[in-house]
Formats: C-alpha cells, structure tokens, sequence
C-alpha cells in the first residue's frame, strides 16, 4: 500500500493499488512518509518495500 | 503494476522452468510442501505446477489460518455473539466457518450481532463509537496477524478502552512443521517456507528443519516467479547435497524478522500450553493466549466460553488435505457436498485454503498427481 497521509500517532493512511484508502498501524517499521509503499497485513504495517 | 509485473514475465517463467527440468534426476519423485496457503493460490491461480515436471509434486501444508480453526473455537465464539450487550468482529474469512452449532454468518442471521472488520484496529474503533456495548474480537492468524492484535491491544490499553476484548486464535508457525515431520504417513523433500510469516519470525526459526530432519527450506514470495525460483532453489540444493534455510523473497524478509513485532507478542501473548488444530489435533506450544498484563483484555477470561472439543463431520476430509496426505479432489465430498457456497470443511472456506484454491481454479482432479 502507499502511504498517502501520517498523522504522527503511529497511524498512516494509505491506499491499496485499486485505490481502497485505510488506517494503517506503522509502528513497526518507524517514521513513514508519503509516496512510500509498505507491506500491510491485517492493518498493520510489517515493512517497507524495498 | 510494480513489485507486481516484473514477477509475472511468462518469458521468465520458461526461463526458471527449463532450469528446474535440468535440474531434477528423471525417475526420482520430488515432494516440495509449500507451507502457505497464499502460494497455494498463487500455483493454481498461475497454472505454476503445470510448468513443473512429472516427478515434482507440490504438496499443500497448514498454513492457512482460518482453516485450521476447530470447530469448538468458532462454537465459543458464536457462544459470545449471542450475549446481548456483544458486538462480535472477525475477519470476512471466519464468518462462514462451520462450528458445532452452525456459523458466525448464521448466528449473524439469527440476530447475534456479528460483523466484518478488515483489521482489529477496525473493532476498536466499533468499541469507541459503541461505549454502551462490550466489543469482541475474534483473532485468527500466524505470527503475521498477531502483531495487528497485539498493537490494537496496546492502543485499547493505553486510551484506556474498556470495551473491548480480544478471543485469541492466534497460532505459531514452527509446531505444526515440526508435527508434519514427525509424521509417519508423509514423506518430504524440502518445504517453501511462509514469506509474510517470515518477516515478522525472520528465516531463523525454519533452522530446525535442516539441522534435525535433513530437508532444505526456501522462503519464498507469492508472485509466480517468485515460486518458480523457491522450487528451483529447493531442487538445487537436494542436486547439490546442500542443506539449508534459503531466502528467495530477501525484497522483504530480513533473516533476522521484524524485531519490533517480535516485541510486541512478546509482551501481549504467552504460548499456550496446547491448542487444538483442525486435523491435527493438539499441538503443544503452538496457540497464544494474551499475556498477564492484557488479562482484562481476554473475551474468554471476561465472558467464559464452553469450550467444547467438537468433533469434525466424518465426511470431512480437511485433516487430511491439511498435512497434505490427500489432494483436495481426492476428498469424498470436495466440489460436491462442499463447495465455496456450502462448505463442509473450513478448507474451502477461506481465500487460503487448498480446497477452494482448487475450486475456484478448476482443478477437480488431475491425473498426474496419482503416483
């Protein structure tokens, strides 16, 4: 997913490729910012996409 | 689409498929079990095994989440939803499960107030915006799921939700791995490990495997490259004599996992002592249960759940399909009695289970898997 919005509780939200936009938990991968794409499962982010 | 087309290059795939034919020793059977239920989708939504030889066969294992749910667990859950004051939440993947006494959909239609959440942070926010209700929610999954429970549970905790409770299926990986190989009726050559498991737990804990039972493991992303290269990875090793834990999907798992997941179960979950999977039986070590410091977070603590060990229906073959002994079409009632529609077994209920992976591909039987 890409990282469209953070709002510096440990929530980013972000859009699937089909354009869907969530909440996404970051705190497991530290500070993200917008235009990053991340690996979410469950809501929750669990890497970056290198 | 990126990280998406360059893993799907059809001249790529003929590439690692004649590598993987100059690889094999003709006459000998190869049984490579691909632990993931989403690799499963991914061999049959790409017709990835029909650019396999013959004698390479690939073997479906037990992980997927919802399909090794037992029948009693989804009873406790319904137990809870017809609570007047719950509001139960779950993944879309759990609301057909059968339990005992039917399925959350049904209780669902009798009035229990059950609904669909995409991810737990989605049922605290139900719990916020219903205060007057007590908010449940029922977690499956492997160690990939659990940290999304375990971070939810630490924002119940911290704004100080007290509606909110968790019912935790979550289960380990390594057991049931551990439980296949000491199996009798299975014999394996090497396994293609779990990518998105792996990224959390890190390839580290899939050591056991070539240290005590001598079989190579390959973790492995989800695209049809990525798996065409996990088996060749798998069958280099076995033509070379090696023996070890290789990492194909290095894009995104580091060897040593997410550190700060790690934490985060450590602190929210404690093993328990055993837990029961669908086919296999129980599994010591291998289910969490939330730790002491989240007690007032655990549904079943809070409401009390029967716990009842219920048996499967003796039609249902999903054990079986589960330890990958039988193929799904091999099951009596596969594509009849059981289809996505009507599931009898939770295989064929879930978007990673074998059952429905072959359904929804139209593989109803395929006679060079009868060896």
């Amino acid at each position: 997913m890409l990282v469209v919005e953070t709002d510096g509780s440990g929530l980013a939200r972000c859009v699937d490729p089909d354009g869907n936009a969530t909440d996404v938990m970051t705190d497991l991968v530290g500070e993200v910012a917008p235009g990053e794409a991340l690996l979410v499962h469950a809501g929750t982010a669990l890497t970056r996409a290198a | 689409m990126k990280y998406v087309d360059e893993y799907r290059d059809a001249e790529l795939g003929r590439v690692l498929a004649s590598e993987i034919v100059a690889t094999v020793v003709p006459g000998r059977h190869y049984k490579i079990m691909e632990v993931c239920g989403g690799h499963t989708h991914t061999i049959y939504k790409h017709g990835v095994d029909d650019l396999l030889p013959e004698n390479v066969e690939l073997v479906h294992g037990p992980g997927c989440p919802v399909c090794v749910i037992p029948m009693g667990r989804v009873d406790d859950g319904i137990a809870i939803a017809r609570r007047q004051e719950v509001i139960l939440t779950c993944f879309g993947d759990m609301m057909r499960v059968p339990g005992g006494s039917g399925s959350f959909l049904e209780a669902k239609a009798e009035n229990a107030d059950i609904r669909m959440v995409y991810s737990p942070l989605d049922a605290l926010r139900i719990a916020r915006e219903n205060p007057d209700r007590e908010v449940v929610f029922f977690a499956v999954g492997f160690e990939t799921t659990a940290p999304s429970t375990a971070l939810t549970l630490k924002r119940a905790k911290a704004d100080g939700v007290p509606n909110f409770t968790v019912v935790s299926n979550h289960v380990t990986i390594v057991p049931p791995l551990r439980a296949l190989l000491e199996s009798p009726d299975l014999r394996l050559d090497g396994f293609i490990g779990p990518g998105h498991v792996s990224t959390v737990v890190g390839a580290r804990p899939f050591e056991f495997i070539p240290a005590d039972y001598n079989r190579p493991v390959v973790i492995s992303g989800f695209e049809p490259l990525d798996l065409l290269q996990s088996v060749h990875m798998v069958l280099a090793q076995l033509a070379e004599g090696r023996c070890e834990v290789e990492n194909q999907y290095s894009r995104v798992v580091p060897y040593e996992g997410n550190p700060a997941a790690l934490a985060v179960l450590r602190e929210v979950f404690e093993l328990r002592p055993h837990f029961e999977w669908r086919g296999l039986g129980f599994i010591s070590h291998s289910g969490l249960k939330l730790s002491e410091a989240y007690r007032d977070y655990d549904a079943e603590l809070r409401f009390g759940v029967p716990g009842v060990r219920v048996a499967d229906p003796k039609a249902c073959q999903c054990g079986e399909v589960l330890k990958g002994v039988i193929k799904p079409w091999e099951c009596k009632v596969f594509g009849t009695a059981c289809t996505p529609e009507r599931p009898i077994g939770t295989c064929m209920v879930s978007s990673e289970g074998a059952c429905a992976a072959y359904y929804n591909y139209g593989r109803f039987a395929r006679a060079r898997e009868v060896v």
